[in-house]
């Protein structure tokens, strides 16, 4: 009797059920990580792990094509909003989450940390993302932008006895947080100028009016800036360089590829959603921002000969050419960043098993050395590692130029053509450090071994070297040879993933 | 089976076999590349004779055919699928294109069998089909210029087949230069017209034509005389032509396949497939017209003094192409189609006729070299007098009828297509001069070296250290052709096989469109040519004198170059050099071509660039240009690196400073 008196907010359990998947995977493998047995720890719990990711594809592909507001509450219009948009972030985060899984097997990281916590927590930044992206209202896109870096920070530090990891968490960390107040602060300016949470009720505020309200522009000035810390957008990209290099390579692939589709699903709803009437005022904003990363991510990763330096310097200039496709705020916009996001996905997570691959080969760590003359010894590492660098330069052919063409489609029939030709000339700027590791792959000869067992400060072996064991694991070439072979397929064959970015586009309902 | 899928099945195979030969080269042995390749295009050839009996099954107006296996890219303003079109101008070149290879690849099974790299040339040659097949069956610009760029790519792979000559190299450098500047050409060409059809789609875009020729008549001349950039520099045509004499550094099958019977034709089936658009323009179908004549003149009075066998043909290749080019540009479709094709079956004869005796030669092409071959090769006497008689025109010869289609058509549109009517004919005696002077000369006359072993042993045997006959540097047979034992036509069944096919097709090739007699290739062709507004209707008259000018010319030209070369041994020959010496160093030297080039491109160039390197460089480019962005990456890197310290406060202060730009912009904005 009393329960039918208090009012409770409709939930659509079906289309929760992919976060369901995610957080409810999250704490059975933190409680199987309790268990004592060593094959429950290093082999079921990251089994349990890829089959809650599994699972959580499964159920978006159950969900696709459908558009509803999940935990309706009275007078609200819904936390979360399930669309293909959601769906495909969802998917890209899942698949990414299973690379990165396998990826995290046998590495060093999770065995310090524990099995349990480490892959518990990637499952929990994995929901944060999802609700990120879904996310329609002012508090639940805090809520999940929160729970997607938290448990980073933590990731970030696992390798606890080796410094730079410890350094890259607390760096991390710090950075972060001042990029989630900067957020926060803009979110309650937005409240404060338009009145309203819901990203609908704020559109309608601004048509209404507001759109030349100094509280709102000043809140969407803050927002914007706490998404482009989040997807590294110059000028606030410097933590990644720092944290790609000190974190333990498998999380880097994973926070590389999921956290920036995460924020630019985020990005693309306030923008699209609730910002839209004020596109004007924060387009040439975000033409302003894409230019400035293009160049600075392009021009950081020239001196670069640590992999994941350069890897980290490419995926801010990447970040640039995805805000191409939020400028336009059009279907053909989202489209083409849903799609960039897909391949990036296939492009760095190749890259990333390559260089994890060769950590445990060899004693350079993630040194341009450590590749040097693979292509003759070790050709399924060498493919994908080429195809992936050459995809990242938009190589006809490969995935890579498909998608930068896409966006470069999309910003110039927005009327951003200068963009357009800044992509260009970014790319150009890119293929000297692309194409500097192709070099190395298949025209230097092999590094010699014995030469670099210390570093010049006196610490042994370079950053992120596994002093476990020198072994090659079947697993992680797995992993590069069919992210390699995926950049291939969507070069040649790329309308069935276009398809699935354009019904994303449709969904946020532009033109 | 429907055409398209015969047409996609054609497609595969030899893709099929050139990935299996390229990768499996370390399974497979001996014979079995040749082989692999060779079934492949027999089976292609198969699925391009399906194609052509199905289309045939349909009504005349259901023989264009359209079928995508999946869109590439279909973004906002591009709409690029992977789409065939079948009709009977590309049934007619899948034909030539698989047939011909065929043969051709039957021929090198044996002719390349002392070569280390067999596998890899078959390899290469499959995918050289696959890319003309792709190149004819596109149907739409975008699949057209990946067939184009692949063919040229296949191109210069075979024309560097042997990569330790560096003869063979610096030719496949420069074929695929000029090559690559076609390509250029005919990818702008195709973005001047789809600016204004808005569509890549050929139907589609010809669907258009009388509003594109109406609306947007500049852009249309402009695309298409780009296209003929493309057509040109691939067909050799002037003055994009050097290449294709220099392109007889590949090995001979090579020399027949690609630079006689089917690539360097790509620029005449270019012109064909674009009619519609052409008859909306005519600047640039005389353009086409015009350059084709000249270059069919120029090219066989050198023709008639180049003393390397080899490139005597390719000369005449080059003239041969100006006829179907010049006829396909002036309206005459089908005649410059039937020429194509004819021309196809003798060159290619005459080419693997000319490997036969370079072969015996010992990779030897020099033409004062070789005499008295006729006891020796026997077999190959006899197809080199066919494909001669078919290139001289003469009847019932396949050449005598193709040719005097384009020409009959020229006198049918009259005016100052006269003029071309008789450079045409001037040159047709030209022709048959220089055809049988090869003739005589290597056949001829009391046998030399290599031809009296022959007689008396059998076969011939060469030097163990082989050299490069153009500049007598010692060969790495690690790549290199020959072996020592050289295996001439004569004694290799699958070489005679295919030099005895072409010989028949050679010689009845013509059959499909006699004039008042049949009608075959014509009707056939009519589907595709239904939409054009040119119509020929020659007269009795016309038809009779071109006929009969046709033959004597050929006679007239077989006799003279008999009357200097047959009889007299070559005495005439020399009387006549020192008599006009004008003349003969003009042809010698090519028309002083690649002189031209160099004096009039390649010098101007070189001293700019000197001038460029000595004070443009130093001062602007190194200053301004290098020294601007150089200078400006690299302050830029060092100021990305000197801001990338490491330390938190840095960076928080300038997370601090972004935002409050991103801020100041917005209250601006709002002011």
């Amino acid at each position: 009797m009393v329960l039918a008196a208090i009012s409770k907010p409709t939930i659509d359990w079906a289309g929760v059920s992919p976060i369901i998947a995610l957080l409810g995977g999250s704490i059975v493998v933190l409680l199987a990580g309790l268990l004592r047995g060593r094959f429950i720890r290093e082999q079921l719990v990251p089994f349990l792990t890829v089959v809650a990711f599994g699972a959580t594809i499964g159920l978006g592909i159950w969900q696709w094509d459908e558009a509803k507001d999940l935990f309706v509450a009275k007078g609200s219009q819904g936390a979360l909003r399930l669309d293909d948009l959601t769906l495909m972030i969802t998917f890209i985060v899942a698949v990414t989450g299973i690379g990165a899984v396998l990826l995290s097997w046998r590495a060093l990281a999770p065995r310090e940390a524990a099995h349990g916590e480490y892959f518990a927590l990637m499952l929990t930044s994995a929901a944060g993302m999802v609700i990120l992206a879904a996310a329609q209202n002012l508090v639940t896109v805090f809520l999940g932008l929160e729970l997607l870096s938290v448990p980073l920070y933590v990731l970030c530090a696992t390798e606890m006895r080796r410094e730079r990891s410890l350094e890259s968490g607390l760096k991390y960390l710090i950075i972060g947080s001042v990029g989630s107040a900067t957020f926060l602060y803009g979110l309650a300016f937005i409240y404060g100028g338009t009145g309203a949470t819901d990203f609908r009720d704020i559109a309608t505020s601004i048509s209404g009016g507001a759109a030349h309200d100094s509280l709102l522009l000043t809140g969407i000035a803050l927002t914007l800036v706490g998404l482009a810390f989040k997807a590294s957008v110059a000028p606030f990209h410097q933590w990644t360089p720092d944290v790609y290099e000190g974190a333990p390579t498998p999380v880097t692939a994973w926070m590389a590829v999921a956290t920036k589709a995460a924020a630019f699903g985020g990005l693309l709803r306030i923008m699209d959603v609730a910002l839209i009437d004020a596109h004007a005022d924060w387009a040439p904003a975000v033409a302003a921002l894409a230019a400035v990363t293009i160049v600075v991510g392009n021009v950081g990763a020239l001196s670069q000969s640590s992999l994941k330096r350069l890897l980290a310097w490419s995926s801010v200039a990447q970040a640039g050419y995805l805000l191409a496709g939020v400028v336009g705020a059009s279907k053909l916009g989202v489209q083409a960043t849903v799609f960039y996001l897909s391949i990036y996905l296939f492009m760095n997570i190749a890259a990333f098993a390559v260089i994890i691959a060769r950590e445990r080969e060899t004693p350079f760590g993630d040194d341009l050395r450590a590749v040097a003359g693979i292509g003759t010894s070790r050709p399924l590492l060498a493919w994908p590692l080429t195809l992936a660098m050459l995809s990242l330069a938009g190589m006809p052919a490969t995935a890579g130029f498909i998608g930068k063409f896409t966006l470069i489609d999309a910003a110039s029939s927005a009327g951003y053509t200068w963009l357009g030709i800044v992509i260009v000339i970014g790319s150009m700027i890119s293929l000297a450090y692309y194409l500097k590791v192709v070099a190395a792959i298949w025209m230097r000869p092999a590094a010699v071994a014995a030469e670099v067992t210390t570093t010049a400060d006196g610490s042994p072996r370079l950053a992120g070297a596994d002093p476990a064991a020198e072994r090659a694991d079947w697993e992680v070439t797995l992993v590069a040879v069919l992210a390699g072979a995926a950049i291939v397929v969507f070069g040649v064959i790329p309308s069935p993933l276009l398809n699935l970015a354009a019904d994303a586009g449709k969904s946020l309902g532009l033109f | 089976m429907s055409p398209t899928t015969a047409a996609w099945l054609a497609l595969a195979c030899p893709l099929a076999g050139t990935i299996v030969n390229g990768l499996g080269y370390k399974l497979i042995k001996g014979k079995v590349p040749g082989i692999i390749g060779t079934v492949a295009l027999a089976a292609a050839f198969v699925f391009a004779v399906i194609a052509l009996l199905s289309l045939q099954g349909r009504g005349a107006e259901h023989r264009q055919l359209v079928s995508s296996l999946y869109d590439y890219a279909a973004t906002g303003t591009i709409d690029a699928k992977l789409s065939i079109l079948v009709d009977p101008l590309s049934i007619l070149m899948m034909l030539v294109v698989t047939g011909v290879s065929t043969l051709i690849h039957l021929y090198s099974l044996a002719y390349m069998s002392g070569d280390r790299g067999y596998t890899r040339f078959f390899a290469y040659l499959n995918f050289f089909v696959f890319s003309m097949l792709l190149l004819v069956l596109a149907g739409n610009f975008f699949l057209l210029i990946v067939g184009w760029a692949f063919v040229g790519a296949a191109s210069y792979l075979l024309i560097s087949f042997w990569y330790r000559r560096t003869t063979a190299t610096s030719a496949g450098i420069k074929a695929f230069v000029i090559n690559v500047v076609g390509d250029i050409g005919l990818t702008l060409g195709a973005f001047f017209i789809l600016k204004n059809s808005h569509t890549l789609d050929f139907l589609g875009t010809f669907s258009q034509a009388k509003a594109l020729g109406a609306n947007h008549h500049g852009d249309l001349t402009a695309g298409l005389i780009l296209l003929l950039v493309g057509a040109f520099a691939k067909s050799a045509q002037l003055p994009f032509h050097t290449w294709l004499p220099d392109a007889m550094e590949g090995p001979t099958p090579v020399s027949a396949l690609i630079h006689a019977a089917t690539m360097v034709t790509a620029g005449v089936y270019l012109i064909a497939r674009m009619h519609p658009l052409f008859e909306q323009s005519v600047a640039a179908a005389d353009v086409g017209t015009i350059i084709g004549a000249v270059t069919l003149f120029v090219a066989a009075t050198i023709g008639m003094v180049v003393t390397d066998l080899k490139r005597v043909i390719a000369y005449s290749t080059m003239s041969q192409i100006g006829y179907m080019i010049m006829g396909v540009s002036s309206g005459a479709y089908v005649a410059g189609l039937f020429h194509l094709m004819t021309h196809a079956f003798f060159k290619a004869l005459l080419f693997m006729s000319a490997g036969s005796i370079i072969s015996a030669m010992g990779g030897e092409q020099n033409l004062n070299k070789m005499r008295g071959f006729k006891k020796a090769m026997p077999f190959t006497y006899g197809c080199f007098i066919i494909g001669g008689l078919a290139l001289a025109g003469v009847p019932p010869f396949s050449g005598f009828f193709s040719k005097d289609e384009i020409l009959l058509v020229q006198a049918q549109i009259g005016g100052w297509h006269w003029i071309l009517y008789v450079v045409g004919y001037v040159t047709a005696l030209m022709t048959a001069f220089y055809t049988w002077r090869m003739i005589f000369r290597a056949f001829w006359g009391e046998p030399n070296e290599q031809a009296q072993t022959l007689i008396d042993t059998g076969h011939v045997w060469h030097a163990h250290e082989p050299t490069n006959p153009n500049n007598g540097e010692v060969e790495d047979t690690d790549v290199g052709f020959p072996g020592p034992e050289h295996h001439i036509a004569e004694q290799a069944l699958p070489m005679k096989l295919a030099m005895g096919t072409l010989a028949v097709l050679a010689t009845v090739g013509g059959i499909v469109l006699i004039p008042k007699t049949t009608t075959w290739l014509d009707s056939f062709l009519e589907p595709t040519f239904a939409s054009s507004s040119v119509v020929h209707q020659a007269s009795d008259g016309k038809l009779v004198l071109g006929l009969v000018l046709g033959a004597v010319l050929g006679l007239l030209g077989i006799f003279i170059a008999y009357t200097i070369y047959g009889k007299a041994n070559g005495e005439i020959a020399q009387g006549l050099q020192a008599r006009l010496p004008v003349l003969q160093r003009l042809f010698v030297n090519k028309w002083y071509f690649d002189e031209l080039i160099d004096f009039a491109i390649a010098r101007p160039f070189a001293w700019f660039g000197r001038f460029g390197q000595q004070t443009f460089e130093r001062i602007f480019v190194n200053g301004a240009l290098i020294g601007g962005p150089s200078t400006l990456v690299r302050a830029g890197s060092a100021a990305v690196r000197a801001v990338q310290s490491g330390f938190l406060r840095a960076y928080a202060a300038l997370l601090l400073v972004g935002a409050g730009v991103v801020i100041l912009y917005f209250l601006i904005q709002s002011s």
